[in-house]
């Protein structure tokens, strides 16, 4: 309950800083970044964290989104009809990835999603005629700022909340049974292969419309933006350095992630992903519940 | 490279995803020797190896010994760290322009019958060749080999033999590092490269490995033609570009149909 009660105040924050500060740019600029990273890190979580399958080719399915919106877009399509379509074409899509890459455990299945990814962005690079190819896709019109703010706020907040109830539902169990133990779990009676494509099926669709609203910001998407190694990396440290499995700690991990890459990338090019490297390997060695890690025994030393 | 992860691999039972990094430090050590000390290329795999295997050692010792024993995806992280930290340490210090070893030897072609051939061709996989005859020999007649090769097969039974286990995980490794560091030193006399060099190799030599089987090297050597062989002729019935897509629905359907292997296969055929 108190934790329903400290969500709530957090969105209630977030939804009046624009009329606080309608002017200031910069920082609903930032803020619509964390919401959407942190949509994103959390939808990765959904197959990553609470069930352990770790996807190193998650941009496919942003990608997907970002491409069915720019495509559609260019047809007449008004914008807000295409968020729905882009998180059910990437769901379409993870349905097709899922059954055949379920069939493999552990670290197989993490090598064969870097191939999933990157075919998918050869594959966005090579079909010119409906993607443009390497020059990739402009959107014409872009909703304002304020706009596109709130829209990332809601997505976010939808997300958590569909993922906060995944967690504490029969479904999150028998996800938490699959990363400990994928045999026990089998002869628990979990079907596992339908149980992960479920998670992914879902995970795809939240990436799908996040997609949708990348592609309404940046307002250009090439195969090398939105299919990008680059991005199936950030989905995957996200919610590591946060703390994986968790609810908060994807969003914790978007928002280090947001600002720090802002910061870093304005000063020094290439730095910012030597730090998550760093960050990345501390995290593993050191805290592997993540951030939010020390935050937790803080919390229980007290009650 | 591809024998360098199944060495590391087979012995230590953890995917390294670190070997691209590797790949591409070595053709950017031999580059700066050659640039800075104007050290002929051909030799520079003499420091290389040495060089990267003492890097590797250390690399097990300070960092991959503590994740040995928890899940392969920890592993798995970590490593996908420390590639993303070599990476981009190479970015900071040589930035991202492409580089190319030039030398009159690097052009030098020969010509056999109708083909020509470059020395550079021929030397690389000389070397090559003679590399993997050399690691056949070590792991099959040299007492370590021998270790190397029981620590693959059964960790607990190697123990109770009396193998230094922790000893032979480190030497793996750093055999495995040291075989990356020298093919990306090879291949720098090939290619030019940037500090993005090696993740497409990575992964094809991750489907070399897999075709393979995991921990098989003559199924190694066999996934290595049958890929080749591959793309070759996908090249004929499609565009250049998408070669490298060849690689990466053979590594998923590889994956999928066979996880063992084509060894796998062998052995389960012999057997049934």
């Amino acid at each position: 309950m108190a934790k329903l009660i400290g969500s709530l105040i957090v969105l209630a924050l977030a939804a009046i800083v624009p009329l606080v500060a309608p002017h200031a740019e910069y920082v609903l600029g930032l803020l619509f970044l964390v919401f959407l990273y942190g949509t994103m890190a959390t939808s990765w979580n959904i197959l990553g964290g609470f069930a352990g399958q770790v996807s190193f080719g998650h941009a496919a399915f942003l990608g997907i989104g970002a491409y069915t919106t720019a495509i559609l877009a260019g047809l007449g399509w008004p914008l807000w009809a295409t968020l729905p379509i882009a998180g059910a074409l990437a769901a379409i899509f993870s349905l097709l990835i899922g059954v055949p890459t379920f069939r493999l455990r552990g670290p197989y299945f993490a090598i064969a999603t870097i191939g999933v990814g990157e075919a998918t962005r050869l594959i966005a690079l090579n079909w010119s005629s409906l993607t443009g190819g390497a020059s990739g896709l402009t959107l014409a019109t872009t909703p304002p700022l304020i706009v596109q703010y709130y829209l990332a706020l809601a997505l976010c907040a939808v997300c958590v909340a569909i993922a906060a109830r995944i967690k504490a539902s029969r479904f999150g169990y028998a996800l938490a049974a699959i990363r400990s133990d994928p045999d026990a779990a089998e002869t628990l009676g979990v079907d596992t292969t339908f149980t992960k494509t479920q998670a992914l099926v879902v995970s795809a669709f939240m990436l799908g419309v996040a997609g949708s609203v990348y592609a309404m910001h940046y307002l250009f998407i090439s195969p090398d933006s939105a299919f990008g190694f680059r991005t199936s990396i950030s989905l995957v440290i996200m919610p590591i350095v946060g703390g994986i499995g968790t609810i908060a700690g994807p969003l914790l991990g978007a928002a280090i992630f947001t600002v720090l890459r802002e910061q870093l990338e304005a000063y020094f090019p290439y730095l910012d992903l030597l730090a998550f490297g760093v960050i990345l390997c501390a995290i593993v060695l050191f805290e592997p519940k993540g951030l939010l890690g020390p935050f937790d025994r803080l919390v229980k030393r007290r009650g | 490279m591809s024998y360098g992860l199944a060495l590391i691999y087979g012995v230590l039972k953890i995917i390294n995803l670190a070997n691209a990094g590797i790949l591409m430090l070595g053709a950017y050590v031999t580059w700066w020797m050659w640039d800075a000390f104007h050290l002929d290329p051909l030799l520079a795999p003499l420091i290389v190896i040495p060089l990267f295997f003492v890097f590797g050692v250390a690399m097990e010792r300070l960092v991959v010994r503590r994740v040995l024993d928890q899940e392969p995806i920890v592993s798995l992280l970590l490593l996908f760290g420390v590639w993303l930290i070599l990476q981009n340490v190479a970015y900071v210090i040589w930035t991202g322009d492409t580089r190319a070893i030039e030398t009159p030897f690097v052009d030098a072609t020969v010509k056999l019958g109708a083909m020509q051939l470059s020395w550079a061709r021929i030397y690389v996989f000389c070397a090559g060749g003679i590399t993997l005859a050399g690691l056949q020999l070590f792991l099959t007649r040299t007492h370590l080999g021998r270790a190397i090769r029981a620590v693959a097969q059964d960790r607990e039974a190697a123990k109770l033999t009396g193998v230094d286990v922790d000893r032979v995980n480190a030497v793996a490794f750093g055999i495995g590092i040291a075989l990356a560091a020298f093919a990306g030193s090879l291949l720098s006399l090939l290619f030019s490269f940037n500090p993005d060099f090696g993740g497409t190799l990575q992964l094809k030599s991750f489907c070399v490995v897999v075709l393979g089987g995991l921990d098989s090297f003559v199924g190694v050597a066999f996934g290595a033609v049958a890929l080749s062989l591959a793309e070759a002729f996908g090249l004929r019935y499609m565009a250049a570009s998408l070669q490298n897509l060849i690689s990466f629905v053979v590594l998923v359907v590889v994956l999928i149909a066979f996880p063992k292997g084509i060894a796998g296969l062998l052995r389960s055929m012999r057997r049934g």
